[in-house]
């Protein structure tokens, strides 16, 4: 039978086309799940949004309240019902990578530029036994925060941050001097995660070791702790501290600062955006947190890192979506455009932040961060009962500081011991 | 042979209720006690190791603790709800249009989830802004403000008065319904005999709803016995692990340090110290109503 030649063509196209899709059936764009915990939620969204108007395979996320991660990944996994990325606080990586809950991802990173110019925190809290299993992805870092009105009040400089710790002491004099509602200084005293946020730093800048990787290491090393802790006693009874600093438990971690009565107190990079939306009239600077001696300063990295839970099914794709997340694009336009720290640290002074040198300040305190690498992170910190946040209280509050040290470290070493 | 037709009959009636109290009572009771025998972790894994939790729970300290808190708080806020309970039960039993109301007003806090109003209290006893404070000082009762949180003591007393607004209108619901229940022409001849209000409540009231108040008291005892809530709000177990209640100890131990198995042991420690009080107190009860 003779065809017309125009309807050879067509039924030539339509073959090869359908030839075409039975072939490369891969080329179908997947849908991916993420879960991301509240608190990290507003950063991720910025990057998954960034995600999936850039690309075919588009991924869903989910927001689990914070205390449930834990649970629903470990019954996830078990259950092989798991998302194809994670995003979690930091701090559970040590003890997520030796449950097994987490995937490999040691050679597919390896060589990754973008990669090796991640935070050193985030990379070797990743790492167990010499395989990483996961990366930096919307951290957020300790800082030390300043009211700069405060400071012109009590003749004090305030384009100087103070930078040891006998100087936060005297500055705090200074401007405690002000007022009887002004006080020089102030922490949550019942928060066992604000302190090893803004409190440890300082105890590590003194050269001071925190917590213990296994039992055979040492907690609460070297005379950092102490001098931290004697420091806090002093500034608590000569009144620099207000008393309700004792029983918050975090509902006023950063409430106070924001009256504009507070002079000097630790707080995370989250800050400065909110005091521009709180308190736009309160001029305020941030600096690194000091240790003892002037130069010394450290800070605690902290924020949610992403991996890939054990059972993925999109296992390559979600590995696709993490090494996206390292790049310029992710990073710049993902992250630091909403005023979210990067986890480069090759970003930190990035054109986003240069309006803002705040910024820019909290963005390098990565650099010099640290994060614990530690199992049992809940039971010798977070928790309201662990051995961290009773030391703080028996050394600040009861003034036994050399009691609570040494509480402490037993009972740290009995739990890493576990 | 029509005595065992009949008993297979009322067994089959009552399947359903055994199926609903096996599944959802008794498996999971089971599980609870097998758990107990593992050192399950909430991150995966158990593996059996007989006892040993149970010998953990025998010289675990902070357990201890948090359990003569636990029956310190119940023993301090049952007679005050109960008391006050019936009180207002006695203000608001007739049926008029202010005792209807002042029922409702005084129930409304019952409906409030507890999460929310010990979030509530939290602020109203803040140092700073708190309005508890300002009263008092607007009273002259105090000269500066107290930081209420920072010890036991005064933030023991700080939840019973947050849990005493929010519940004690559930246990005057409840001796109101009571004092109803009682007939009207008791009353009448009491009081024609000249027998006074309180020699009324005294006499009349009080022992015929002595089955509500010893029901109200159950329930009171045991849902402040398992106290939680407004522990982990208002207090987060402070100052110094001071005011752990037995249920916070256990989702300490659950959710927080992973420890699902050691979580189970307490649970079965606690539910069977409960169960014998209340054993205890139900026999006493009967043995009093008996005399």
């Amino acid at each position: 039978m003779n065809y017309p030649t125009s309807m050879r063509r067509a039924i030539l196209a339509a073959t090869l086309s359908l030839a075409s899709a039975l072939a490369s059936p891969s080329q179908a764009a997947e849908n991916l799940t993420m879960w991301v915990r509240a608190s990290g939620a507003n950063a991720a969204q910025h990057l998954v949004d960034l995600w999936n108007a850039t690309h075919p395979d588009k991924l869903g996320l989910t927001v689990i309240p914070d205390n449930q991660v834990v649970s629903k990944l470990a019954i996830g996994v078990q259950a092989a019902d798991v998302p194809d990325v994670i995003s979690f606080d930091l701090i559970y990586m040590p003890d997520f990578m030796r449950a097994g809950l987490l995937t490999d991802i040691t050679d597919a990173m390896k060589g990754d530029p973008n990669f090796a110019k991640v935070a050193p925190a985030f990379t070797s809290l990743a790492t167990y036994k010499d395989r990483l299993y996961g990366t930096g992805f919307t951290p957020d870092v300790s800082i030390l925060i300043y009211n700069k009105d405060l400071f012109r009040k009590a003749g004090l400089d305030p384009d100087k941050a103070p930078t040891s710790l006998q100087q936060i002491h005297d500055d705090a004099k200074k401007i405690r001097a002000l007022g009887p509602d002004i006080y020089g200084f102030y922490f949550s005293g019942s928060c066992p995660g604000c302190n090893i946020f803004t409190t440890s730093p300082m105890m590590v800048a003194s050269g001071a070791k925190i917590l213990p990787a296994s039992g055979d290491e040492e907690p609460l090393a070297g005379a950092g702790v102490k001098d931290v802790l004697q420091l806090f006693r002093d500034m608590w009874t000569e009144g620099l501290i207000p008393k309700s600093a004792q029983p918050d438990n975090g509902a006023n971690f950063v409430a106070n600062f924001k009256t504009g009565k507070i002079g000097i107190q630790g707080a995370g990079g989250f800050l400065i955006s909110d005091l521009k939306k709180d308190a736009p009239n309160l001029d305020f600077g941030v600096a690194f947190l000091p240790g003892v001696k002037d130069g010394q300063a450290s800070a605690f990295v902290g924020g949610d890192v992403v991996a890939i839970p054990k059972g993925s099914k999109h296992a390559d794709l979600a590995l696709s979506f993490i090494k996206w997340e390292l790049t310029d694009e992710a990073q710049l336009e993902g992250l630091a455009k909403n005023n979210i720290l990067p986890s480069r640290t090759d970003l930190a002074a990035n054109k986003y932040f240069q309006a803002e040198p705040r910024v820019v300040t909290t963005a390098k305190a990565i650099g010099i961060g640290y994060v614990p690498w530690v199992f049992h992170f809940n039971d010798m910190v977070n928790s309201d009962s662990s051995p961290w946040i009773e030391m703080i209280q028996t050394a600040v509050f009861d003034g036994k500081v050399d009691e609570a040290i040494a509480t402490a470290k037993a009972k740290m070493k009995e739990i890493a011991n576990e | 042979m029509i005595a065992m037709r009949r008993g297979a009959i009322g067994l089959l009636y009552a399947a359903p209720a055994l199926a609903f109290v096996a599944f959802f009572v008794l498996y999971p009771m089971l599980d609870l006690i097998g758990m107990s025998l593992t050192n399950a972790s909430l991150l995966g894994g158990s593996e059996f190791i007989g006892l040993k939790n149970y010998v953990k729970a025998a010289g675990d300290a902070t357990f201890w603790h948090s359990l003569a808190f636990t029956t310190k708080y119940t023993l301090l806020i049952t007679p005050i709800l109960i008391g006050a309970g019936f009180l207002l039960a006695l203000l608001a039993v007739e049926p008029s249009r202010i005792a209807r109301l002042t029922r409702a007003v005084v129930f409304m806090p019952v409906v409030i989830g507890l999460g929310s109003s010990s979030l509530l209290w939290v602020w109203l006893f803040d140092e700073q802004v708190g309005l508890v404070n300002k009263l008092l000082l607007d009273l002259g009762l105090i000269g500066q403000p107290m930081v209420w949180f920072a010890d036991a003591t005064l933030g023991l007393w700080a939840v019973i008065l947050s849990i005493v607004w929010k519940v004690v209108g559930y246990g005057m619901i409840l001796l109101v319904s009571g004092i109803q229940s009682i007939g009207a022409d008791i009353f009448e001849a009491a009081m024609l005999d000249g027998a006074g209000f309180w020699q009324r409540v005294a006499r009349i009231t009080l022992p015929l709803t002595v089955r509500t108040i010893a029901l109200t008291t159950l329930v009171s005892a045991i849902g402040s016995m398992l106290a939680f809530d407004q522990f982990y709000i208002m207090t987060a177990g402070g100052p110094k692990s001071q005011t752990f209640t037995s249920v916070y100890w256990i989702y300490q131990n659950s959710f927080i340090y992973f420890k699902q198995g050691y979580g189970a042991t307490l649970s079965i420690l606690l539910m069977a110290i409960i169960f014998l009080a209340s054993t205890a107190q139900l026999l006493l009860m009967r043995r009093g109503a008996r005399t």
